[in-house]
């Protein structure tokens, strides 16, 4: 369904992304890993409309993304839950889901988007009342990615959701987006947790310095040295 | 003491026109980072709109409202689609800096045209019921600037509705917050800044018929009101349309006291130095949040 | 970006400065007050629009109370030199006080970014033109001996002479270590401070800079005038001028100033005289063009019309671009 091609990206003189080629089918939970710096956010920015590409293809369902503007990219059933969550702090938990459903596709489900949300996150329906800022870290990460639901998408991207989460929290969270994958949104996930990552994953494709130097099945990669002995070792973030 | 406490209440109903003024300018800051410094010709403009409404249709000038705000509306988002629109695809830094330049020039050319349209000369509006004033002990309030304040506090009421309940009201603070993620929620950005430009000059507008109808316009009123504007939008930094107002009537009131206490001619002086201090002190004003 | 002090700006401040040594010659060739009284106001405009781009070109901030230096070298100027002291030593003296108060508030001011610094400014040029005005508010008017001995030669090379000095300023300015260091900060503060340069230093020397050269042609601004308000140099139109050329001309570049001065005093002389209050009703219009279509002024227009006629010529010439 999303097909990047050869994307080439840079900031002025520095280059980001270089060659990426990337595959998301339906229904697929797939991880995008690699160490700080190796390009995974500017890669979820190009797709999200935010950062221009150089060079290459993103196309989705058959159709080019690359002219087309982020606010529109979401109306074509692409959400992202940014890094950091970028929620709308001075704002409540309703307003900021509301606001997830503006897109006028997303706008005609947005009761049944929301019901969805509250399902998955219990927790927000007692807080729908109360400003982001107030809230904790892992009540804000469920927001951004309630947020992101309510544009109804068809691939749901997630940068770093688990990060400054409490472990619980993150449990909960990676519980929620196999729900959500079982309801038939396809997911790209790029996370530090590369244990969680992998055990999540269908597939996976390992960035470093900008290129993809690995992919495979999720199983395989938690499986292969390499990918052990970069990321699972004592320096990588535990499961 | 009770002519201390008659200037006290003056400067409580021209600072609630400087809140209306500044709320303007605020909006159009705080979610397009457009410093727009021609924003007091826009008042002059509206003042002028009403003006003429009056002298040659004979309206009301709080009847002229109704037609000065929605033309204000459309003025703006003209304004916005011709001009400001282009401003807005630069970063940030770039931008403020040539919302300035831009907004001085556009300054320069409506000061020049309203000279060459309608001279240089005060105007003011004079209606039948112009020297109505109601009686609270010794002091006497003008009829006419108080039903100002209360419009001025209307709209601004209005307003913060307007943001806090209406969709593109939300879709407007979010894009002041953060463009980015609202871009990403799915908000064409442009679409909330045309409006929330178009809301400000409407307010700008508003204000300016107050101004024609409780004091007097002329075309050099612009550099004035924006000054006023912009010290009270620092006074009360961004965020909150209502602390605006506040700090609107806060300026009033300052000018009144130091009027009192200095004389007349250092009025406009002790605004802009309380602008200096707190923009130096204190750059997110009294009610803003500290954020960058 | 541009590269100031490159070998483009070089060959136009030796150009400029050949023609300030052919303006030298004009008072022995002609006895029109009028020519020489415009050359002296596109001259009076070089310095201020020259001044004022040492802060917007160079340090990069927008500096919307210039008038303040401006107006303050003319107050200490015109004080001390109706008094008696001699016309040099009174120029001096205002550019001293024009430097000395800028110092004294630079530091304050410099802790205002971007458009707050230039809404500041502004607010300090409108108290100050506003106390002068409320001080002094009788016109001065020279003592009838010195009208009656006036000589506009004398006010002409003083006008010639800081024009000169101010393009100096700014050539010298452009290949030294300050200069350079200015252009690191106000492409990058926080990089430049994170390498070591003091951010506010080099915007308080730029201002020192800037202010002095402002308060000397505040100088000559009263020692030109016979008679006028105090607070009338203190006015926001001269921040305004200055702005206009400096713009239209090509901010933070040497020959920008000068171009833009000789346009704009060119222009509003010109329109003046033919649709009476239209100039600003067009130079607003103009400036608003430059701004958003060519940032860089005259000069980048210059610059692209030059790079499209060498490439015409070179595919005339049937070599590959």
């Amino acid at each position: 369904m999303l097909e990047l091609r050869g994307l080439e990206a840079a900031y002025g003189d520095v280059p980001a992304l270089s060659g990426v080629t990337l595959r998301v089918g339906a229904g697929e939970i797939v991880a995008l890993l690699g160490p700080n710096g190796a390009g995974k956010s500017t890669l979820l920015g190009c797709v999200s409309g935010l950062v221009r590409p150089r060079a290459g293809s993103i196309s989705w369902e058959g159709k080019n993304l690359l002219t087309i503007a982020p606010h529109l990219i979401v109306e074509r059933g692409l959400a992202v839950v940014p890094e950091g969550r970028r929620l709308f702090g001075s704002m409540t938990v309703e307003d900021n889901l509301e606001l997830g459903a503006f897109s006028p596709r997303a706008r005609a489900a947005r009761r049944e988007s929301l019901a969805r949300v509250f399902a998955l996150f219990p927790d927000l329906r007692a807080r729908r009342r109360q400003v982001v800022r107030a809230l904790s870290g892992g009540q804000q990460q469920m927001v951004a990615v309630g947020r992101a639901l309510m544009a109804s998408p068809r691939l749901l991207m997630l940068d770093e959701p688990s990060l400054g989460i409490a472990p619980q929290l993150v449990r909960a969270i990676l519980d929620a987006l196999v729900e959500i994958n079982r309801a038939g949104v396809a997911i790209l996930l790029v996370e530090q947790n590369v244990r969680a990552a992998l055990t999540l994953a269908h597939r996976a494709y390992i960035l470093e310095g900008g290129r993809v130097v690995g992919e495979g099945a999720g199983a395989d990669l938690l499986r292969d040295p390499h990918v052990r002995r970069a990321y699972l070792g004592p320096l990588a973030a535990g499961g | 003491m009770t002519l201390l406490a008659q200037q006290i209440v003056l400067g409580l109903l021209l600072g609630g026109l400087y809140g209306l003024a500044a709320a303007g300018l605020s909006l159009v800051f705080g979610v397009l980072k457009v410093l727009n410094v021609a924003h007091g010709e826009l008042i002059m403009l509206g003042g002028y709109g009403a003006y003429w409404l009056f002298a040659l249709l004979g309206m009301d000038p709080f009847a002229a409202l109704l037609l000065v705000i929605p033309g204000a509306l459309l003025l703006g988002a003209g304004l916005y689609t011709g001009l400001f629109g282009f401003v807005v695809r630069a970063h940030e830094e770039t931008r403020i800096k040539n919302s300035l330049l831009v907004g001085f020039g556009l300054a320069l050319a409506l000061h020049a045209l309203a000279v060459r349209l309608w001279t240089a000369d005060d105007r003011s509006i004079s209606t039948g019921y112009g020297g109505a004033v109601l009686t609270v002990g010794p002091i006497a309030i003008p009829l006419i600037r108080l039903a100002s304040l209360l419009v001025a506090l209307a709209l601004i009421a209005g307003l913060h509705l307007l943001l806090a309940r209406w969709r593109w009201g939300k879709a407007i603070r979010a894009t002041a917050e953060d463009w980015q993620a609202a871009l990403l929620t799915g908000i064409d950005i442009r679409r909330a800044y045309l409006l929330a430009f178009a809301l400000g000059t409407a307010l700008a507008g508003a204000a300016g018929t107050l101004v024609s109808v409780g004091y007097s316009i002329s075309p050099s009123i612009g550099l004035e009101w924006t000054l006023k504007a912009l010290i009270v939008v620092v006074l009360a930094g961004l965020g909150s349309m209502l602390g605006t107002f506040v700090a609107g009537l806060f300026v009033g009131v300052a000018e009144a006291l130091s009027a009192a206490a200095f004389g007349g001619p250092y009025r406009e002086v002790v605004g802009l130095v309380i602008f200096l201090v707190v923009l130096v002190l204190r750059p997110q004003g009294l009610f803003g949040r500290a954020s960058r | 970006m541009r590269s100031p002090g490159g070998s483009t700006e070089h060959a136009w401040t030796v150009a400029i400065l050949v023609a300030f040594a052919l303006l030298a010659l004009l008072p022995l060739l002609t006895a029109r007050d009028d020519v020489l009284n415009f050359v002296f106001l596109v001259l009076l405009s070089i310095t201020l629009a020259q001044s004022w781009n040492i802060v917007a070109g160079y340090a990069g901030q927008v500096n919307l109370g210039h008038a303040a230096f401006f107006g303050l070298g003319a107050l200490t100027a015109r004080t001390l030199w109706i008094a008696g002291t001699p016309v040099v030593i009174a120029m001096v003296a205002g550019a001293a006080i024009a430097t000395g108060f800028a110092l004294l508030i630079g530091a304050a001011a410099f802790r205002l970014r971007g458009a707050y610094f230039a809404i500041g400014t502004l607010a300090l040029g409108e108290i100050l033109r506003t106390t002068v005005g409320n001080a002094l508010p009788e016109i001065s008017t020279l003592p009838a001996a010195s009208i009656a001995g006036y000589r506009l030669a004398p006010r002409y090379y003083l006008a010639l002479a800081l024009a000169a000095l101010s393009v100096l300023a700014v050539a010298a300015l452009a290949r030294s270590r300050l200069g350079l260091g200015m252009q690191a900060v106000r492409e990058d503060e926080d990089a430049a401070e994170a390498t070591g340069v003091s951010a506010l230093g080099l915007k308080l020397r730029a201002l020192a800079l800037s202010t002095a050269l402002a308060g000397a042609a505040g100088g000559v601004f009263a020692y030109y005038h016979i008679s006028y308000y105090p607070s009338h140099p203190f006015g926001p139109g001269w921040t305004f001028d200055a702005l206009l050329m400096t713009f239209i001309g090509g901010v933070g570049t040497l020959q920008g100033p000068v171009l833009g001065a000789v346009l704009y005093v060119f222009l509003k002389e010109y329109l003046t005289v033919r649709w009476v209050d239209f100039h600003l009703l067009i130079f607003g219009a103009l400036f608003v063009a430059i701004v958003l279509i060519f940032p860089g002024g005259l000069v980048q227009a210059l610059v692209q019309a030059g790079n499209g006629a060498r490439r015409r010529r070179a595919r005339r010439r049937g070599a590959t671009t």
